[in-house]
């Protein structure tokens, strides 16, 4: 990654929000902090994407109709649905989160294996949705992190199929939260050598 | 079918006047206010008399009154299979002692609906085995649906406090001296459509002891209809059955159209049929499809589904969303059907079969999917009206109940089709009931084209529908109408009422209580899985833990209707 | 009341020829490979949209992302009445409303100074579209929207305002259908002419 004596120390741009966390240079051009073979590794992990659908409601109906012959993930990569944690690497939440289920939802998010992705599928999962009750999780991002929002009350194949194409680019692009906080450490431990 | 007069004479001679057991006069069903002490003997005669025989609970829930002096009243709906009469029991209990005996003893259908009041409420039940709650979760304070509980707050569950049956916790050692272990299987699980856990005790391979925990979906769909107008409330049905959501919302029209003595248009009606049965058809392939694909068939899943599709594109082009429809309104449907609609459900009466004849050449005769499922989740007929069930998985088991033909609505006394019925009561009689009814269902779509003729689509009645969209942008009157409609809701007058068809499931529901508002006072939903599921884990024990996906799904369990 | 117009569904016993299970195993295949033979000659047959460079072309009805409509020169067509957000039942509309200083008219006397939409909240449920009473918001065909945060879903005036001639607009569920289109697309996808078919 460059010798820490030749190369000024690096500030790091904060992690929130849609600009990644990405290194400045003093001269103001940004370098993402990857390397080729993680490049290489992001086009293979982007296009095997093994889904893991927690599915509670009614989103989960149209997810079972995104996974039938007329959307196919398969020709995503997507095919192989697992619902094992350890075997799986896209978490789509699709549907409700009640308070009687995040503390499952949690428990399953860190059983997952890093790299991880989320996407939270429809409006109940993203905000709540109508439901602004006694019960429901007014959004799964009060627990775990989410890298693709997907609307629609529930969202048609098409949608979902949109967000997960969204996802691949953010994943080339370096833009998921595990890319970035990848990137913020390794900036912080380049700051600290340097 | 005994008349009101006769009944009450039944009940008479076994409660004279005074012993606690007035008849209120009106209303849409007889309904006799009882005292609680007088409600486990009243429940017994009510039972064994041959001339009342309500051997089907069907509904027990709760009502606040915050005003009244006896704050709750715990409300019962019972029917008789033999004789087809209906009644209501109101019990009355004060704030400060909510204890209600238990009748669980005579019904056992009472177990979980029981639990659900005791959850919402606070009421507790004496005598019932099991009385904790259901819904909520165990950190949950609090009643929920009391009128003084604000709708928005949450308590927060964390990881240690979730529930664990108490058996659970200890080791137990069976004959041969090895410990016997505890699964838990759900609530995320492949084969649990949904949010449904289940811990069993296993001896080997085999079940010894069950327990099922419900609650994972609860949605709070009853308090979100207590803050919203009336027809507010019908994206909210969409999302109960979601595997058949037009079926929900007609239900719910259709008994708030009888509290308001409002009609919907001949039009209305045959649209409404042709679609109910069409979402039954859908919920049936969703159900046949996963039952199949739980055991290990996959293919035809996957060939089902496409009709599945298709339907979708129909619904679509009808009002615009795939699944979650809003298709209804009070008085009608919010649209009228685009002008192709019968050539498309033509098309899809010849698609259809040919799908389920592939499926069927695949399975119906097939040894694996007959020595996986015959004989697996037996239930007697007994014990299934016991249970509190309906529908489909009854009619496997040889009692022939069906809403449609019992008590018709929407003009289903006119259309010829039958009912199917098995009578070994197992999963492979389930099989065949639902693709006999998908059958049935597709030749009553075929009659109701017959039948639709160009007319209006809503009532006319400007205090229960909108005005139509020319005369709003061009008169006062119109716009009046509407405004009223839009800012304050639909009035329905006071009175409480109890409306129910035979969605995809069963007898599907709908306790309203109205206090002459905008917003209803209560809405009950009595939804079908909720008895059905409550047998699962009697009729789970004997069997292996592959069995219990088998059954499972056999039963149709939709997490938005069981937790609401 | 138990009826009598019953069919009854009994289990059949199994014949030898079906116990053996050979001529079963053949029966499936035939099945299987019928799909299959008519999916690889006769692409007709296949069922799968090969999603993005294929798309289905939705319902005329289809209930998507909210437009703003304007009058001719441009600006809201709303007046700030309010009924959209008491119609929707997840609240996810806001509205301000600001007096027009110069209106031509009593009708036009307000306008909206502030708009927003949570597209993370809405339903879409089409309450708005049925309650507008100046056909001010129309629902489009647009359903494809992923965000990448929660702030990005919720839209204001400028981005719900309608861009480019009334006729161009990709419009889905609203009031009026005029000429209703003569043809429910069933899901039989359209395979495109040479190359990639052009977004919508």
């Amino acid at each position: 990654m460059g010798n820490p004596e030749v190369r000024p120390p690096l500030p790091v741009v904060g992690g929130t929000g849609t600009a990644g966390a990405v290194a400045k240079q003093p001269d103001g051009s940004q370098v993402f902090l990857t390397t080729k073979l993680e490049k290489l590794l992001d086009a293979a992990r982007k296009n095997s994407l093994w889904p893991l659908p927690f599915g509670t409601a009614c989103c989960a109906i149209e997810f079972m109709s995104f996974m039938m012959s007329h959307y196919d993930i398969s020709r995503f990569g997507a095919e192989v649905v697992r619902f094992s944690p350890r075997q799986s690497d896209l978490l789509i939440v699709a549907g409700t989160v009640t308070d009687k289920m995040a503390p499952v939802m949690v428990r399953i998010y860190e059983q997952m294996a890093e790299p991880k992705y989320v996407i939270s599928m429809g409006v109940c999962a993203c905000t709540g949705g109508f439901y602004r009750a006694y019960h429901v999780v007014q959004g799964i991002d009060e627990f775990i992190p989410v890298d693709v929002y997907v609307p629609g009350c529930p969202p048609t194949p098409e949608a979902l199929l949109q967000g997960v194409v969204k996802l691949q680019e953010m994943i080339s692009n370096g833009e998921t939260r595990y890319q970035r906080a990848l990137a913020a450490k390794r900036a912080s431990q380049a700051q600290a050598g340097g | 079918m005994a008349n009101r007069e006769e009944r009450l004479a039944a009940i008479r001679r076994a409660f004279p006047e005074g012993s606690g057991v007035v008849e209120l006069a009106g209303g849409d069903m007889q309904t006799l206010r009882v005292d609680r002490q007088a409600l486990p003997a009243l429940a017994r005669h009510l039972k064994d008399d041959p001339a009342l025989d309500f051997k089907l609970l069907l509904d027990v829930c709760g009502v606040d009154y915050p005003g009244r002096e006896e704050r709750f009243e715990v409300v019962y709906h019972l029917t008789s299979l033999e004789h087809g009469h209906r009644v209501r029991l109101k019990v009355p209990v004060r704030e400060e002692d909510p204890v209600v005996p238990s009748v669980y003893g005579v019904w056992r259908a009472a177990d979980w609906f029981e639990r659900e009041a005791f959850d919402m409420f606070g009421i507790r039940f004496e005598g019932h085995p099991n009385l904790k709650r259901i819904l909520c979760h165990p950190a949950f304070q609090g009643h929920a649906l009391r009128k003084d509980y604000d709708p928005g707050q949450r308590w927060l569950l964390r990881e240690g406090e979730q529930e664990e049956p108490a058996w659970a916790k200890e080791a137990q050692e069976d004959e041969d001296h090895f410990e016997t272990q505890v699964l838990n299987l759900g609530p995320s699980h492949p084969a649990t459509h949904g949010t449904l856990r289940t811990v069993v005790r296993l001896n080997g391979e085999v079940i010894t002891k069950a327990e099922t925990e419900i609650g994972y979906l609860h949605r709070c769909f009853e308090k979100m209809a207590e803050t919203h107008t009336w027809n507010q409330v019908i994206p909210y049905t969409d999302r109960l059955n979601y595997c058949s959501a037009m079926m929900n919302g007609v239900g719910y029209a259709l008994a708030v159209e009888k509290m308001l003595g409002v009609e919907a248009p001949p039009r209305a009606q045959v649209i409404r049929l042709i679609l109910s049965e069409l979402s039954r058809v859908m919920d049936h392939i969703v159900d046949v499809g996963a039952n199949l694909n739980d055991v290990g068939a996959m293919t035809p899943f996957l060939y089902m589904y496409q009709g599945r599709e298709e339907l979708y594109s129909v619904l679509e082009a009808c009002c615009g969303s795939r699944l979650t429809m809003s298709y209804v309104r009070i008085g009608g449907l919010s649209n009228d059907t685009p002008p192709d609609f019968e050539d498309s459900v033509r098309y899809l009466l010849k698609r259809i079969p040919k799908l389920i004849g592939d499926m069927e050449t695949l399975i119906t005769e097939n040894r694996i999917f007959r020595g996986r499922t015959e004989g697996v989740g037996a239930i007697s007929a007994e014990s299934a009206v016991d249970w509190g069930w309906t529908g489909p998985c009854l009619r496997a088991t040889g009692v022939a109940y069906d809403v449609r033909k019992a008590h018709p609505y929407l003009g289903y006394e006119t259309y010829d089709f039958k009912v199917p019925v098995a009578h070994a009561g197992d999963t492979y009689a389930r099989y065949l009931v639902r693709v006999e009814e998908m059958k049935q269902s597709l030749r009553i779509v075929e009659q109701a084209l017959e039948r639709l003729q160009p007319g209006p689509i809503i009532t006319d009645n400007h205090n229960v529908a909108l005005p139509p969209k020319e005369d709003v942008y061009t008169e006062m009157e119109s716009l009046i109408w509407h405004f009223k409609l839009i800012m304050e809701g639909m009035k329905v007058p006071v009175g409480e009422s109890y409306g129910y068809t035979e969605a995809a499931n069963g007898e599907l529901g709908y306790y309203i209580v109205s206090d002459g508002g905008g917003h209803p006072y209560r809405i009950k939903v009595r939804p079908p899985c909720f008895a059905i599921f409550q047998a699962f884990p009697h009729i789970l024990e004997g069997h292996m833990v592959a069995d219990t996906v088998a059954i499972m799904s056999s039963l149709n369990i939709i997490a938005g209707e069981l937790d609401r | 009341m138990i009826t009598r117009d019953v069919v009854v569904c009994e289990a059949k016993p199994l014949r030898l020829v079906q116990r053996l299970y050979l001529v079963e195993i053949a029966k499936g295949l035939a099945v299987t490979l019928r799909h299959f033979i008519a999916n690889l000659f006769a692409r007709k047959y296949t069922v799968t949209i090969e999603w993005p460079e294929v798309k289905r072309e939705y319902s005329e009805r289809l209930r998507g992302r909210h437009i703003l409509l304007t009058r001719e020169d441009g600006s809201p067509r709303c007046v700030a009445c309010y009924m959209c957000e008491e119609a929707c039942p997840a609240e996810c509309i806001h509205i301000e409303a600001e007096d027009v200083a110069s209106s031509p008219t009593v009708e036009f006397e307000k306008r909206p100074k502030v708009f927003t939409i949570d597209l993370l909240r809405c339903v879409y449920c089409g309450f708005c579209v049925d309650a507008c009473p100046k056909e001010a918001i129309v629902m489009s065909r647009v359903h494809e929207m992923a965000f990448a945060s929660r702030e990005e879903g919720v839209v204001g005036l400028d981005q719900l305002l309608q861009r480019g001639p009334f006729e161009k607009l990709d419009l889905g569920y609203r009031p009026y259908y005029g000429t209703p289109r003569s043809r429910i697309e069933l899901p039989i996808p359209v395979k495109p002419r040479g190359g990639i078919q052009e977004g919508r």
